[in-house]
């Protein structure tokens, strides 16, 4: 009896909590869709996980609308939500948007603009829920004139990770410096980092562990290895919008590109001169199978999505090198950094994505208070430490999450301080096309079947002829 | 006569119905969209007329597409020739009582009932390196290494592989049937008068089989053209261009690139080719028939 008592009390307490004290609010509110089911596809990552599973119970225990997020993988979710939302049918009432689609969803006029119809909705308006709240990250998924079109669900940079057990053993830094001459650190330049790299597949070798010296996220089939090199690897060299000139939209340096510029050259020529140092399957694998490598100890350095970070460091379930982790900026090119700085570029990627609405939608209304729902500041601490996000400012500031960031070795603190180094994509509405026409000219250099010259020159032409043939060089 | 004729049209309406809807309708609509020049993500993304032929022309040109479809019959004719190679030595085996036959006829069809994307993900669980078992043990039984990531033959071979891994079973089963119901009377005479296996094989097994053969190779040559969810989980169609058979490049072409116009016109095209190959080895094979009886 009284663990039932304590049951129920705790369950009010955890109901007024995530409800932000307005726990009424969201019943009333929900009353008139009770019994609605609300279907959602997204990307199957540590975030969405939480949404489907933990906070959608909430939400429907609250206002009796049932969601059904499906997570799935990052094509598969593409594929079914734009195929629903082009054809009209209104299967989902909610889709991820990757920060990177925003500007063709936007273009094609896919999403419902959240900051009119909760303006044309008063009663939908949930009280304690402001768009102010989140972070800088909400801004992409505006449009010209200031108005919401998706709610941000996750937020991420990428950094580096490295294995501190590694670069901190005595004989390893004993050996590097006899074999380089310098001390062994996370790197901080390239040269560095290819050392480290190198050093550690032997030292690795030499001691009979199943561990190589870095990531490379390098799938020869997938678009995972183009977006590493566009999006990481690309900008750390100065390579910026994917080499293409804004204004002209020309990628070629013949017509004032850079994709296949010296820095962009550089930049795959040190990429794919990583391989010999990448564990067996980098060049199958993609964003997933990088962070499930690092977390199972194959890995003594890389760029690893922060998705995947916090896990890493802190899930000792799924982690194999938990307390091992540290995490630091990227290396980057000379005068890359004070670009990204003074706002003339950017280090690596800003990444993460919003729910949205699609015109289609049957549920709007519904659908808006889901949305409001995971919008509320009470429930982005539990998120955050669950999926390695936050969208909030108010979020760093958690106990709950400062404990975890001091595990992960400072995650959250180095999102905060230095986010505004990292960029999202380009704003290409043939984001999807250009991409894939890039896409066989980065696997052909990882094969090692074209030069990474050739390869850039051959991504370039292809580059310019899909910004040609879709009309943008005027 | 009438009578019965309008209860024969009247039950076959609903599958007349739901073949034009489910098949005539969306050709026509696809043979259409393919005179167009469309892409949503254009600056104008409306359909635009450029002529009948615009994007066959541009597709005659296109090395990419022309190489996937050599790649594809390439792919088509090694799987059918070790299928049904494959398929015929199983299915003689089977006519023939030995231990576990029943075990084995099981275990061997269970491929047939798995899903082509579920294939895809049990050969690349098995195979990608690093963490599948079967590079581990080539690399430390015969000194091989596997990585069909970096290997465009090996990338090749694997699919194929694969694709014989799940249809032998289909090619078995099919010609088992044929096999049992052929009639037994030649094969006595040819006994009597002194044929060995071998020659009765030739030419009495193979010749009775022809109308049976003739269906498998059309069923398999259509699915192996059509190949794409295996290929899809297991390479991705790379590295490179290495596996990206038509179906795979069509598809990328019309959803990742949304070149809806272009990507049309590429199906209809390789439609047409796939039809005509057929059409020519049906001729073959039924000419030879003609001249062999």
């Amino acid at each position: 009896m009284k663990k039932l008592f304590i049951a129920i009390v705790a369950s009010i307490f955890s109901f007024s909590a995530m409800a932000g004290g307005h726990a009424e609010w969201w019943k009333k509110a929900g009353a008139p869709y009770a019994g609605t089911v609300l279907q959602g596809v997204a990307e199957n990552t540590p975030p969405g996980q939480f949404a489907g599973e933990v906070l959608a119970k909430q939400f429907e225990e609250l206002t009796g609308i049932k969601v059904q997020l499906e997570n799935t993988s990052w094509d598969s979710m593409y594929d079914k939500a734009i195929k629903d939302m082009e054809a009209n049918s209104g299967i989902y009432d909610f889709v991820y948007i990757e920060q990177d689609i925003v500007y063709d969803y936007l273009n094609r006029d896919f999403l419902v603009n959240i900051t009119e119809g909760l303006a044309n909705n008063p009663d939908l308006q949930a009280p304690g829920v402001s768009l102010d709240d989140f972070t800088t990250f909400i801004d992409y998924f505006k449009d010209g004139s200031g108005d919401v079109f998706g709610v941000p669900m996750e937020a991420f940079i990428k950094v580096y990770l490295y294995r501190k057990d590694l670069f901190e053993a005595a004989d390893a830094k004993a050996a590097f410096r006899a074999q380089y001459g310098y001390g062994l650190s996370p790197a901080t330049s390239f040269d560095q980092y290819r050392d480290n790299a190198e050093f550690f597949t032997h030292y690795c070798a030499d001691n009979g562990m199943e561990c190589w010296g870095t990531t490379v996220q390098g799938h020869t089939g997938h678009p995972a290895s183009t977006y590493e090199f566009l999006e990481s690897i690309g900008p750390s060299f100065g390579l910026y919008n994917w080499g293409v000139n804004m204004d002209t939209y020309q990628s070629c340096v013949e017509n004032g590109g850079q994709l296949n510029g010296g820095r962009a050259k550089a930049a795959l020529n040190f990429w794919t001169q990583l391989l010999p140092f990448a564990p067996p399957e980098a060049l199958q694998s993609t964003w997933s199978e990088v962070g499930a490598s690092f977390a199972a100890g194959r890995a003594a350095q890389g760029w690893v999505y922060g998705e995947n970070a916090a896990w890493i460091a802190t899930d000792a379930e799924k982690s194999a090198v938990v307390g091992n982790v540290g995490v630091m900026l990227p290396p980057t090119a000379p005068g890359v950094m004070t670009q990204a700085a003074a706002g003339n570029g950017y280090i690596g990627y800003f990444d993460g994505g919003a729910y949205g609405i699609p015109h289609s939608s049957k549920n709007i209304e519904a659908t808006m208070l889901w949305l409001q729902f995971i919008a509320q500041n009470e429930v982005q601490a539990d998120w955050a430490i669950a999926g390695g996000r936050i969208t909030h400012k108010a979020t760093y500031a958690d106990p709950k999450v400062m404990a975890v960031d001091e595990q992960a070795d400072g995650y959250f603190t180095l999102m905060r301080d230095t986010g505004f180094l990292y960029a999202g994509a380009p704003p290409f509405p043939f984001h999807g096309a250009g991409r894939a026409a890039i896409d066989p000219f980065i696997y052909k250099a990882l094969a090692g079947e074209m030069t990474p010259e050739a390869a850039l020159d051959g991504a370039c032409e292809a580059l310019d002829k899909v910004m040609g043939d879709l009309g943008y060089q005027g | 006569m009438f009578s019965n004729n309008r209860t024969g049209w009247l039950l076959l309406s609903p599958t007349i119905l739901i073949l034009i809807l489910v098949g005539l309708v969306p050709f026509f609509y696809v043979l259409y969209v393919g005179f167009f020049k469309w892409n949503p993500l254009a600056v104008d993304p409306s359909m635009q007329f450029e002529g009948f032929g615009y994007n066959y022309r541009q597709l005659i040109f296109d090395e990419v597409f022309l190489s996937s479809i050599w790649r594809s019959i390439r792919f088509a004719v090694v799987t059918l020739f070790f299928e049904l190679s494959l398929g015929f030595l199983l299915a003689l085996s089977l006519l023939s009582s030995f231990p576990l036959k029943s075990f084995f006829r099981g275990v061997h069809t269970l491929p047939l009932v798995i899903a082509p994307i579920v294939v895809g993900s049990i050969f690349k669980l098995f195979t990608v390196q690093g963490l599948g078992p079967l590079p581990h043990f080539l690399k430390d039984f015969f000194g091989y290494t596997l990585n069909y990531g970096l290997n465009a033959d090996q990338a090749f071979w694997m699919i194929v592989i694969m694709d014989i891994w799940h249809w032998t079973p289909f090619v078995t089963l099919t010609l088992l049937a044929g096999l049992s119901a052929l009639p037994q009377d030649p094969y006595e005479s040819a006994k009597i008068d002194g044929a060995n296996n071998f020659q009765i094989f030739i030419y009495i097994t193979i010749p009775m089989m022809v109308p049976v053969l003739i269906v498998v190779i059309f069923i398999r040559l259509m699915d192996s053209l059509k190949i794409v969810d295996e290929v899809w989980m297991l390479t991705g169609g790379g590295p490179g261009y290495a596996t990206r058979f038509t179906g795979i490049h069509i598809w990328k072409e019309v959803f990742e690139k949304r070149f809806y116009g272009f990507g049309s016109a590429m199906s209809i095209l390789y439609l047409y080719i796939t039809i005509v190959i057929c059409w020519l080895l049906y001729s073959v094979m039924v000419s030879r028939g003609k001249s062999e009886n």
